[in-house]
């Protein structure tokens, strides 16, 4: 059985016949290229081959910078149990490469396991962002910032789109196929009169997907509480976490649940009580509509959907297949290979907090007597595991009885990260992921208690 | 041997298709990397080979600029980014310029292999035991730009880079050669971390500091070089506003000199094929020619090219410095202590940091050293010093007399990463605020 996630649902291959005949020379080159290095005596050995298009648009004021790249690479693992070695290279893969002398650790690849069936989402397949559709929706933003807030504007927005295909076979008989299809917006605005800068990003398979006006109301939200907030001296009680502090958040705690010792040493026994029953932890590489959806990981290993803690309760950490030789069944694909450069290393796919399906935002604010709604995160997450410590620049606003009653800017929203787990008390239903940690990481709108508000420090 | 066989001529010919406007300038690029690693004991697979080649094709019209790339370097690559970055298309198909270049050769890196087991001799000599995990990587880079017109001289690349980790502390840096004093450094810089594993953070501190060589490379590249990048001062307003201001005492030259820079990283031309300057950044305390590539030169008269920088052949040009220098004062490192009692030594960083918008900078040490006696001996823990880009320069009180090569790194700005190098002597600080982390 080999892993090919395209066998029994082959998608429709409606590149262009250059392209085509590109990606069918690619396979064979892939295919002769490891019949090379087992006929060397290899007796473990992997060839990959990602191919990339993309393009990027960089709109400041009247500058304009655009970008129209073709990624193509190659890489080979090769070694036995004593040695190994790793050669990455641009262009087709090469059986006549000048491969290195193997040297250092033994190599393990990991064996081909079935694979559930799985349907490429159509849109995989849609064309890159033009010039003037880019630039429209540029544009679009900047007008509808400029409607929302007077006196606002875009400064600087970088756009970025591309799609990828990788390739992988394996002297223990792994093939597989994967394709990813992602576009990036990131935004910084600013207001006269307003030292500060916002930024915001967004997320979409195609930039056709994002939404100007929506985008715009963000900014413009960012720029008032920039201008009107004031810094609380020190606070606590009921905080709403919108979806971009709650990821970030997250974000820096991935480390936690990375590997079998990495869970162990921050969380404590496994199967303990972490939290409450709002607190449902999940990493998923074939979450359905998930940015980074993929029927198997950077190894070709089966992706699947694993509960890394269930209503408060720790299940397991996350592991590749290497990681847990014992028990097989504990792995859940989740090795990275963000480009062909890089080896693949264990991390999060789609990692995220549970949303709670019948809860709006509009509920939870409702329900805030005083408390805090905090809205972005002005910066990265600094989390001392061994301290137990956490501290993430936030703005967002004060709330009276379920209304806004000021901004908040300047802050820090700090506490140990178990009152941040028990803390939670809801979840909305706006599940939202943010590229983090080398894959998504995602949370709705969360309703904490715990922690506290403090003045950022200078 | 790389790129000698390119046909520059047909090169230029198809680039000159480009140009439609009299004010249209265009380029291609031509990038070769290798890059050869040694992991850290433990770590699967061993020995690492990383082989890259690709060309970028770029137009430049007025405030807009458009660039294709790809990861191969044929006719056929070629003319592929020619058609997408052309505004119009020409009217007749070219014939695909003629390359015949050399396939990449084995890498053997015996020096890498080595350098190792040289660091941990040198630890060990120095009473000192602790594991050391090392990573050691050889980094090679041939580049060549042609123009429509012209074709820079082919410009080579050779250095090394090392990231020692032990139970306590983390070090990195760059050198041009991995001889025994390289592994000496490193071995110093752990040690040093080693001996300050227990030691209290100082107390806030705004009096006399002394930074190292190593220490002050990294401080005038955050707070002069990153400051004085064009695409940083137009945050502010237009990048030659910023000529003529002055930044601090009479006795602070900053200079960017890549042609200046050690021998394996010495460079004639930029990554945009413009021949390179000696820049004074600061000349006796007052800005002369704040950093620019070739589309913000061409905003103004009184900026100049020639500090145009790619992290890569799918990146876009942007300005950042190569090689900085600080012109010598007149004082020994005895004397640049002796006048800093109960002052701090501060040899190393370990993280720079710029916010233009708020004209603030950080740098953060992994560890110092309590001057008593005209000598830093008493270690400290880690600290950092924090203060705004228009202070620093005024607070140098002192300039060391002996400049050599330091404080070598990664500069990492916008998510690109680039080599940088100094050549620079110790300096007294006044007045900037040390803190603990």
């Amino acid at each position: 059985m080999v892993n090919d996630p395209f066998r029994s649902d082959p998608p429709r291959d409606d590149r262009a016949p250059s392209d085509r005949q590109r990606g069918d020379k690619r396979g064979e080159a892939l295919a002769e290229t490891l019949s090379v290095l087992e006929g060397a005596g290899w007796p473990e050995a992997e060839v990959y081959a990602k191919t990339g298009r993309s393009r990027t648009f960089v709109v400041e004021g009247s500058r304009l910078i655009s970008t129209v790249r073709r990624e193509e690479g190659w890489a080979v693992r090769a070694g036995d149990p004593r040695r190994s070695f790793f050669y990455a290279a641009t262009g087709t893969p090469r059986p006549d490469a000048p491969w290195p002398e193997a040297d250092g650790e033994g190599l393990r690849l990991p064996s081909p396991r079935p694979v559930a069936r799985w349907t490429a989402p159509a849109d995989l397949d849609a064309p890159l962002v033009g010039e003037n559709d880019a630039l429209a929706l540029i544009r679009g933003i900047g007008r509808a910032l400029d409607t929302e807030l007077p006196g606002a504007r875009l400064i600087r927005a970088v756009l970025d789109d591309g799609a990828s295909e990788a390739q992988l076979l394996s002297s223990r008989s792994m093939a597989a196929r994967t394709r990813q299809r992602v576009a990036i917006l990131r935004l910084e605005a600013g207001k006269q009169k307003l030292a500060a800068r916002v930024h915001v990003e967004a997320l979409a398979r195609e930039a056709r997907l994002l939404n100007p006006v929506a985008l715009a109301r963000r900014l413009a939200d960012r720029l008032l509480v920039a201008e009107r907030g004031e810094t609380p001296v020190r606070d606590r009680g009921e905080i709403l976490l919108a979806p971009p502090v709650a990821a970030r958040l997250l974000a820096g705690l991935v480390p936690l649940w990375l590997g079998p010792s990495a869970a162990g040493q921050a969380l404590g026994e496994l199967h303990g009580r972490l939290g409450g029953k709002p607190l449902t932890l999940i990493d998923n590489g074939r979450l359905p509509g998930g940015l980074v959806e993929a029927p198997v990981d950077g190894e070709g290993v089966t992706a699947r959907g694993v509960r890394l803690v269930a209503e408060g309760v720790a299940q397991q950490p996350l592991l590749a297949w290497w990681q847990t030789p014992r028990q097989p069944g504990l792995a859940s694909g989740c090795s990275q290979r963000p480009s062909w450069r890089d080896l693949p290393r264990p991390g999060p796919t789609h990692f995220f907090l549970t949303p709670s399906p019948e809860t709006s935002v509009a509920d939870l604010v409702a329900d805030l007597s005083r408390g805090y709604y905090l809205l972005d995160a002005e910066g990265e997450a600094r989390i001392n595991p061994g301290g137990d410590r956490f501290a993430l620049p936030v703005c967002g606003f004060s709330i009276d009885r379920g209304h806004a009653s000021g901004a908040v800017t300047g802050a820090e929203l700090v506490g140990s990260i178990r009152a941040l787990l028990r803390g939670i008390l809801a979840t909305a239903r706006d599940l939202t992921f943010l590229p983090a940690a080398g894959g998504m990481v995602g949370a709705p709108t969360v309703l904490v208690r715990g922690l506290e508000l403090v003045r950022r420090p200078s | 041997m790389a790129f000698d066989d390119i046909d520059t001529a047909g090169v230029a010919r198809t680039i000159a298709r480009l140009l439609a406007r009299p004010e249209d300038a265009a380029d291609a690029y031509f990038e070769r990397i290798e890059e050869v690693a040694l992991p850290a004991d433990g770590k699967a697979p061993g020995f690492r080979v990383r082989f890259e080649e690709g060309l970028a094709v770029r137009l430049e019209r007025g405030e807009q600029s458009w660039l294709a790339t790809a990861d191969r370097i044929d006719g056929r690559a070629l003319t592929e980014a020619v058609r997408r970055v052309a505004r119009t298309q020409p009217r007749a198909e070219l014939p695909d310029p003629r390359f015949s270049l050399a396939p990449p050769a084995p890498a053997e890196a015996d020096e890498v292999l080595g350098f190792p087991s040289a660091v941990r001799q040198a630890v060990r000599e120095r009473q000192a035991s602790l594991p050391v995990g090392l990573d050691v990587k050889r980094h090679r880079r041939t580049l060549l730009v042609v123009g429509a017109r012209i074709a820079s001289p082919i410009e080579r690349e050779a250095f090394y880079s090392v990231t020692a980790s032990t139970p306590h502390g983390r070090w990195g840096g760059l050198f041009t050669t991995l001889d025994d004093a390289a592994a000496t450094h490193v071995a110093r810089a752990l040690v040093r971390a080693w001996r300050s594993r227990e030691a209290e953070p100082p107390e806030p501190w705004s009096g006399p500091c002394v930074l190292g060589p190593e220490a002050a490379a990294v401080l005038l590249h955050e707070a002069v070089a990153h400051a004085l990048e064009a695409d940083t001062l137009a945050l502010g307003g237009h990048p030659e506003a910023a000529v003529g201001v002055r930044l601090g005492a009479e006795h602070v030259s900053v200079i960017d000199d890549p042609s200046a820079a050690p021998q394996p990283v010495r460079r004639t031309v930029d990554d945009e094929g413009t021949p390179v300057l000696r820049r004074w950044l600061v000349r006796d305390g007052t800005v002369e020619q704040p950093l620019c590539d070739r589309a913000w030169a061409a905003t103004s008269e009184r900026l100049a090219a020639g500090a145009g920088r790619r992290g890569g052949r799918h990146q876009a040009p942007v300005p950042r410095s190569h090689h900085l220098e600080l012109v010598a004062g007149e004082h020994t490192e005895e004397e640049l202590l002796a006048d800093a009692e109960d002052g701090l030594y501060l040899p190393s960083v370990s993280r720079g940091h710029l916010d233009p918008h708020a004209g603030t900078f950080e740098l953060r040490f992994p560890n110092a050293l309590r001057i008593q006696n005209r000598v830093a001996s008493t270690p400290t823990g880690p600290c950092v010093l924090r203060g705004r880009i228009g202070d620093l320069l005024s607070a140098v009180v002192a300039i060391g007399s002996e400049v050599r090569p330091a404080g070598a790194g990664w500069c990492a700005k916008g998510g690109v990463r680039m080599p940088v190098w100094a050549t620079v002597p110790a300096i007294r600080v006044e007045g900037l605020q040390v803190t603990a982390p």
